[in-house]
């Protein structure tokens, strides 16, 4: 298996950008503020993986309080009403908006899975067959939010060669 | 008219519902599936004017649910509110016999363009 492309930071934050502008910043007032480190960002993991010609994940990663923030702003309600289902759902949701736009900018033949979240810290989330190949981190009303690209190790190393 | 909202997500369900009002289509009949099987099902029974249905759902994917329609005759008005949108996908789509492929993140301003010439 060949690789044609690799994801970089600029494709996640294109498709990130066009994520504020829909539904979390709409007026364009509160843009996601770009960090060198995502630390903070572990209390709540969404990822959906992507197999076919690429091989890895897509994960979002935010701390509980954006996560709220989030759900608010795609559910039209305040923060404190969100439930632990509200949570789950909208970043799952985030996940596969995320993914499914990475698809398309991957070759043919590629397939996204359902969302898969984890209510737990970034220890509790390990992903053995692949590396982190580019990871957008930032604060978003003063909360850590980040998205990450893990690619098969398999294809780093092809990539390497 | 009777609109068939297909997603897995809750939460989609309710920004298309609510992006379906702020482009314009008020009063209209919301009918809602949670997986693909639902969506075929509810799709047949309860007959509605036009089918708004994610793609990558379980039991069965958005256009299984398509092919599955047209293959038994149905001509519903159907079409994908989607974050996959490559041109292979696409064009399996359009020769489902879908009317319409819109790509998530979407605005009322697409839901406009896209919805006023078939419910408009």
């Amino acid at each position: 298996m060949s690789v044609q492309y690799v994801p970089t930071v600029a494709d996640l934050n294109e498709i990130v950008e066009q994520v504020w502008a829909s539904y979390l910043d709409p007026e364009g007032v509160n843009p996601l503020i770009p960090v060198e480190s995502a630390a903070d960002a572990s209390d709540i993991h969404a990822s959906v993986s992507i197999t076919g010609s690429w091989h890895g994940h897509v994960v979002v990663a935010c701390s509980n309080a954006a996560g709220k923030l989030a759900a608010a702003a795609f559910l039209a309600m305040e923060p404190e009403e969100v439930t632990e289902a509200d949570l789950i759902d909208v970043l799952g949701e985030l996940a596969n908006i995320v993914g499914g736009n990475v698809k398309s900018m991957l070759p043919a033949g590629c397939f996204v899975s359902l969302p898969h979240v984890v209510s737990a810290p970034a220890q509790a989330n390990h992903w053995p067959a692949a590396v982190q190949v580019c990871e957008l981190a930032g604060l978003w009303s003063g909360e850590s939010i980040a998205f990450s690209m893990w690619q098969s190790r398999e294809l780093t190393g092809e990539a390497a060669a | 008219m009777k609109i068939l909202i297909a997603d897995d997500s809750r939460v989609m369900r309710q920004i298309v519902t609510r992006t379906l009002r702020q482009a314009g289509f008020d009063g209209h009949d919301l009918v809602e599936a949670a997986d693909g099987r639902q969506a075929y099902d509810k799709a047949v029974e309860e007959q509605p004017d036009l089918v708004i249905s994610d793609w990558n759902m379980p039991e069965m994917t958005g256009i299984e649910v398509l092919r599955a329609l047209r293959g038994g005759g149905n001509d519903v008005k159907f079409g994908f509110v989607t974050s996959e949108c490559t041109q292979e996908m696409q064009d399996q789509a359009e020769a489902a016999g879908a009317h319409f492929f819109i790509i998530k993140p979407f605005t009322a301003e697409r839901f406009s363009e896209v919805f006023t010439p078939l419910i408009g």
